[in-house]
């Protein structure tokens, strides 16, 4: 049967009548059309399924969307503001960090939540953070080294 | 893509609501935490539970909190609330030290503890941590409830001795005596997503600074059907005054102790040798963190 959820998404608020198997990566993409969110692997090893929940980056593929009831999502859409890119979006462009870009969404969202929390990290702080997100096109230097140059822009 | 089969879901808010649908529900719910476990095993049709029942709205499921000296810590509280929990990392290391090599930053926001137990794989990270810590777990039933000691929770791959009905509410860990120290050490092909080839947690308690020991905890993952005590190792080492040379024999007596299998990530034969490094860099650090901390840590 199928259940009511209500919850926020990029600041917007939802309600969605959803079955219990469909997962949240599921109900992003073809309930609220964000097609942003990604889904590899399916089973937590990839993280092109990334989303921000309650302030936590997780793979949404294995999260219900009934488990997100009541919850609060960002998701790569909700990362710009307006026209404006988020500097770790801006860095990713200009610094070749994206090259296929299936991975790029929940990079972004690793990188940004590892900012918010640690706005200066190590290299060393910057990889442990992206460690859940796999990346098969750009051996993963220009991505730490993007997420670096980020982080001084946001210092200034 | 991995479709999850059908089911029912629900989300008791109170811990006898969940244990009467459990009850009612007979063998056919399944409880689901983080479902990082479950899912993975749903999507791949190991498992079908015509019914979940959620513990995310259950009240007083996620505290980490004090009791006794020790800590007691939600079944429901995540892996990273663990790994950095300021008060599990100054009372118990061991267990934050776990904790953090568990999966992925992303795994680990959902991953609860009590998942970690209950699905009683032979590579979890926090059951050796938590059996050297001599953890307790709280089992609820409708009708009955028990705490029992983590060690001798597990009968075999995936099996323990949780009932279909119960629920795992709280990990209870004494508080350590004085002149405790200890480490876990996990290995894999690489840091992060990475189930252990081979892991080692090890405890040892001190008479004095100076002094011999007199307790010792050794507990090997990965290489047995489920977490095992290195026996002959403990007993090796309990009475004597720690070295260099009784670390590396209990080292060797721990290889002699554990069953590894040949599989994808790792031989037998590798897994025994790094049993042998493991049981003795965690007893080194377990050693010196003994003699330095003045109270109890483990
Ligand atoms: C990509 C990936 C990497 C992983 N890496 C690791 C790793 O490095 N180390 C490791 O140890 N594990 C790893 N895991 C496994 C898993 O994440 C952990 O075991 C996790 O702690 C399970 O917790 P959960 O809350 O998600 O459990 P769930 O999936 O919700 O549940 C697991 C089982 O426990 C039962 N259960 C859960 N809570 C309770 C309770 N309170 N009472 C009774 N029964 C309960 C459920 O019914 C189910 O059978 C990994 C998983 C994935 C997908
Ligand atoms: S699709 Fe979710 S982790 Fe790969
Ligand atoms: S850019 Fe292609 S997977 Fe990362």
């Amino acid at each position: 049967m199928k259940k009511l959820i209500t919850f926020t998404v990029n600041e917007m608020g939802y309600e969605v009548a959803v079955a219990p198997n469909k997962t949240l990566t599921q109900v992003l993409r073809d309930d609220l059309d964000l097609l942003g969110t990604k889904e590899g692997c399916g089973v937590g090893d990839c993280g092109a399924c990334t989303v921000i929940m309650d302030g936590k980056p997780v793979n949404s593929c294995l999260v219900l969307a009934v488990q997100a009831d009541g919850s609060t999502i960002k998701t790569i859409e909700g990362v710009a503001r307006g026209d404006s890119l988020h500097p770790v979006q801006e860095t990713f462009v200009e610094m070749g960090a994206i090259q296929c870009g299936f991975c790029t969404p929940g990079m972004v969202l690793s990188a940004t939540s590892l900012l918010e929390k640690n706005p200066h990290p190590t290299e060393h702080e910057v990889r442990e953070a992206l460690s859940g997100n796999l990346c098969r096109c750009t051996g993963y230097q220009k991505i730490v080294e993007a997420v670096q140059e980020a982080s001084r822009r946001m210092k200034g | 893509m991995l479709l999850l089969p059908k089911f029912d879901y629900e989300e008791p808010k109170s811990l006898p609501e969940a244990l009467a649908m459990l009850s009612e529900l007979k063998g056919n719910g399944k409880v689901i935490a983080g479902g990082t476990d479950l899912l993975v095993n749903m999507k791949k049709g190991t498992v079908k539970p015509a019914f979940l029942v959620s513990l995310r709205k259950v009240e007083g499921l996620r505290e980490i909190g004090g009791e006794n000296g020790g800590l007691a810590i939600g079944s429901h509280a995540t892996v990273s609330e663990i790994a950095d929990s300021d008060r599990v990392g100054s009372m118990f290391p061991v267990l934050a030290r776990s904790a953090s090599c568990l999966g992925s930053p992303l795994i680990r926001n959902r991953a609860t503890i009590g998942g970690n137990i209950v699905t009683a794989r032979p590579a979890a990270d926090l059951p050796p941590a938590l059996i050297v810590l001599g953890a307790y777990v709280e089992l609820k039933g409708k009708d009955a409830n028990r705490t029992i000691p983590l060690d001798g929770f597990f009968t075999g791959p995936g099996t323990s001795v949780i009932e279909s009905g119960e629920v795992l509410t709280r990990i209870i860990l004494p508080s350590a005596p004085p002149f405790t120290g200890g480490d876990y050490i996990k290995i894999g092909h690489r840091a992060a997503l990475e189930i252990a080839i081979a892991a080692a947690a090890s405890r040892l308690t001190l008479d004095k600074p100076d002094g011999v020991i007199v307790d010792a905890r050794v507990v090997l993952s990965a290489v047995a059907p489920t977490a095992i005590h290195a026996a002959s190792a403990e007993k090796a080492l309990i009475g004597q005054r720690p070295s260099e040379e009784l670390f590396a024999k209990a080292a060797a007596l721990a290889e002699g102790d554990c069953s590894p299998i040949t599989d994808m990530r790792g031989g037998a034969e590798y897994r025994r040798d790094m049993v042998n490094t493991l049981v003795k860099r965690t007893l080194l650090k377990a050693f010196n963190d003994a003699r330095d901390m003045k109270g109890g840590n483990a």
